[in-house]
């Protein structure tokens, strides 16, 4: 059978988990290979997350928020813009691939756009393959 | 610590759910799990019955935590919320899956389908065990309102609040009240003069004794939430600080500016006029051309900047009735002219409209249909011996010949957009834009008027292309949503904001620099932050900042979304 990923998604209350319904209720389809946890805003979300996320199993993480100058709370995106290059990084040195962990900006209105990117990224992550942290990290414990 | 006992709901919601994922089977997996106490599945979870299931159980099993899953949280969490307190269960003890917008409506597998349904209401009930009760804030609300615009849609949502014996502020950028309304001659279908509609609420507003009105005027800055806003503002050159509980934002809507469409020849040819401008013409009752002439033929050319992919995607929804409203005008006042309406579907859906549809078209009007995909009518200078100023040129579509059609004057109705400081407002109030800058309402069929902001409506063409009736239908709408909750004086808001566990923290203040709302201040005595709950609106960005994990996000706990990372990945049913 083929590699079907698991994607961890943080979505934002306002703009992305909005524009994530929208698809819905457009009855647009993508790939069910996205988990989405709703947070109130994208600079909720805690680089542990992240971590988490991968170390529980996940092969890829899509972090989503309202686009620059949209925020809801004005500024929370640009926050989580700064962690993400930063945890990018860090995931890196440890051996993720960089295209395993999204930021892309989904606006309320953009249901077509969570659905191509849900697509996207379902297609990146199964062509990299089962993320081996998870064993990584339990050989090493 | 209590025991945990978790009661697990899953919806069919008709046939909406059930028919691509397993919902009978889903419940049976998660009834597994150790912590849940009942795992059932019904038709309809938001209905009464579907709410007494629930309100029964927490009775009966002593549930002490509800998953559902169903719809959007952004639908029916309230819904179930209230069914718990009904229940004496603290509402926060409730958490959703959202396995229809982002599972059954979206995916076409149903084993995957199921999967992914299964791992979400997994996730739910990792998450919900980690729940805790949280106490809602009821504030209560300032008696005064804030009507930001002062067109039809301002004027009727101020009077209607001001009637009931509330103080309303009423703002306006221009030094005149009425907006657009009051550059338009006679309104469809019944063909009344705009006057007649705004004069009389322009002077009762500029006269009632609850209004104050602020002409010049703009906002700096607003400041607060639901009940206890307060805003800086600046009139007629001078500043003051008002003070109110709700606001309806009116702002309206920018006409389309054709000179961008090149075909059409808008700035270079004199006699090719906008709607805007035509209205103008008919309100000083006199229809000629730039040189004095009474215009022989008069082309009427719809969608000009609407429903076309170059311009604007969307229908501005008022233009097909203009033009018909001009034919009728224009036959009335030039009885032996030729009249064309050049149009691309004729959408005349308002209650009268379609009747004055077939009464115009009886009026020897010449009806011409073009397909916007082929192309717009292009618009030239005729030659001398051609006995008319300009020529359209364009593809008939009904008879599929291309035509050129005389006119000594071309009206363009151009289409509604959202205005240029579209922007600046959305972010003084905190309401959202759609892609096209209209601003978005909380929900586009349960909540049309209201916004994801608390205490923030929407009315007029700010929420989209709208005409003078459906205006002042939303704007009267949005006044009674104001006016219950200055009934009820008090309102309850949301209490998930942040807390700082002042044993852990450390006092470096990362937390005072990354707040958008300058909600938390250090307290020297202590060498602690301190958040101000009032102004706190819940971001978390501060709990994912702090370097020693002494904020914490109520009801956005790492712990809570820790643990709804481990159910989503959970493979096992042993484990959550």
């Amino acid at each position: 059978m083929e590699f079907q990923p698991t994607i961890i998604s943080f979505l934002c209350n306002w703009c992305s988990y909005t524009g994530a319904d929208l698809a819905g209720t457009s009855r647009m389809k993508y790939a069910p290979n996205v988990r989405v946890i709703r947070v109130m805003c994208s600079g909720r979300v805690d680089p542990t997350f992240v971590l988490s996320a991968f170390q529980e199993g996940a092969d890829g993480v899509l972090i989503c928020g309202c686009h620059p100058g949209d925020c809801h709370y004005h500024e929370g995106n640009y926050k989580c813009l700064r962690r993400y290059h930063l945890l990018q990084k860090y995931l890196q040195q440890m051996g993720v691939h960089k295209d395993r962990l999204r930021l892309a900006w989904i606006s309320a209105s953009e249901g077509k756009q969570f659905a191509d990117l849900a697509d996207e990224m379902t297609a990146t992550v199964t062509a990299l393959g089962p993320c081996k942290i998870k064993e990584v990290m339990e050989t090493l414990a | 610590m209590e025991e945990k006992r978790i009661g697990v709901y899953v919806c069919w919601c008709g046939t909406n759910i059930s028919k691509m994922v397993d919902v009978v089977g889903v419940a049976e997996e998660v009834g597994k799990l150790p912590n849940v106490v009942v795992s059932k599945n019904y038709k309809y979870m938001c209905s009464d019955p579907g709410q007494d299931l629930i309100i029964k159980d927490i009775k009966e099993h002593k549930l002490n935590r509800v998953v559902v899953s169903a719809c959007s949280p952004r639908i029916h969490e309230l819904t179930f919320r209230k069914a718990l307190t009904n229940a004496g269960l603290n509402p926060y003890m409730f958490e959703m899956a959202n396995i229809r917008e982002q599972v059954s409506w979206v995916h076409t597998d149903r084993e995957e389908a199921t999967k992914k349904a299964k791992s979400l209401v997994l996730g739910a009930v990792a998450r919900v065990a980690y729940h805790e009760a949280l106490d809602k804030r009821t504030v209560e609300i300032n008696p005064a309102s804030l009507v930001i615009g002062g067109g039809i849609s301002g004027l009727s949502a101020a009077l209607e609040i001001a009637d009931s014996d509330k103080k309303v502020y009423l703002l306006e950028k221009e030094a005149q009240l009425g907006g657009h309304t009051a550059n338009i001659d006679l309104c469809f279908p019944h063909m009344i003069p705009a006057r007649q509609i705004l004069g009389p609420k322009i002077k009762r507003v500029e006269n009632h004794p609850n209004i104050e009105v602020f002409k010049d005027a703009a906002i700096e800055e607003v400041f607060g939430y639901i009940g206890n806003f307060n805003a800086d503002i600046m009139a007629n050159g001078k500043s003051r600080n008002i003070e109110f509980g709700n606001i309806i934002v009116a702002t309206g809507l920018k006409p389309f500016d054709p000179s961008s469409v090149d075909l059409h020849g808008y700035g270079k040819l004199p006699n090719v006029v906008t709607s805007v401008e035509f209205e103008r013409m008919l309100q000083s009752g006199k229809i000629e051309t730039k040189d004095g002439r009474e215009p022989k033929n008069i082309a009427i050319i719809h969608c000009v900047g609407s429903r076309n992919n170059d311009y604007h995607e969307y229908c501005s929804r008022t233009c097909c009735m203009l033009g018909l409203k001009y034919a009728n005008q224009l036959r009335t006042a030039l009885p032996d002219s030729n009249i064309y309406e050049i149009y691309a579907d004729m959408r005349s859906f308002g209650k009268g409209c379609e009747e004055m549809y077939a009464e115009t078209a009886r009026r020897k009007i010449m009806f011409l249909n073009f397909d916007q995909r082929e192309g717009i009518p292009q618009i030239t200078k005729a030659h001398p011996e051609d006995c008319c100023e300009m020529l359209i040129e364009m593809k008939e579509r009904l008879s599929n010949t291309n035509i050129e059609v005389p006119a000594d004057m071309v009206v363009l109705l151009v289409g509604m957009e959202a205005r240029e400081d579209a922007r600046d407002v959305a972010h003084q109030v905190g309401v959202s834009k759609c892609g096209n800058d209209f601003f978005i309402e909380r929900h586009p069929k349960l909540d049309p008027v209201a916004t994801t902001t608390d205490g923030v409506y929407i009315v007029g063409s700010c929420q989209g292309p709208k005409d003078i009736t459906d205006s002042i239908a939303q704007a009267r709408a949005a006044a009674a949503r104001v006016l219950a909750t200055i009934t009820q004086g008090t309102v309850e808001v949301e209490v998930t904001t942040a807390v700082v566990n002042e044993d852990i923290c450390c006092g470096c203040q990362t937390c005072v620099n990354v707040c958008p709302y300058t909600a938390i201040s250090y307290d020297e005595e202590k060498s602690v932050s301190v958040v101000n709950e009032i102004l706190c609106k819940g971001c978390g960005t501060c709990v994912s900042a702090c370097p020693t994990g002494a904020i914490r996000a109520r009801h956005f706990t790492d712990q809570q979304i820790l643990s709804q990372i481990k159910g989503l990945m959970t493979t096992e049913m042993t484990e959550v």
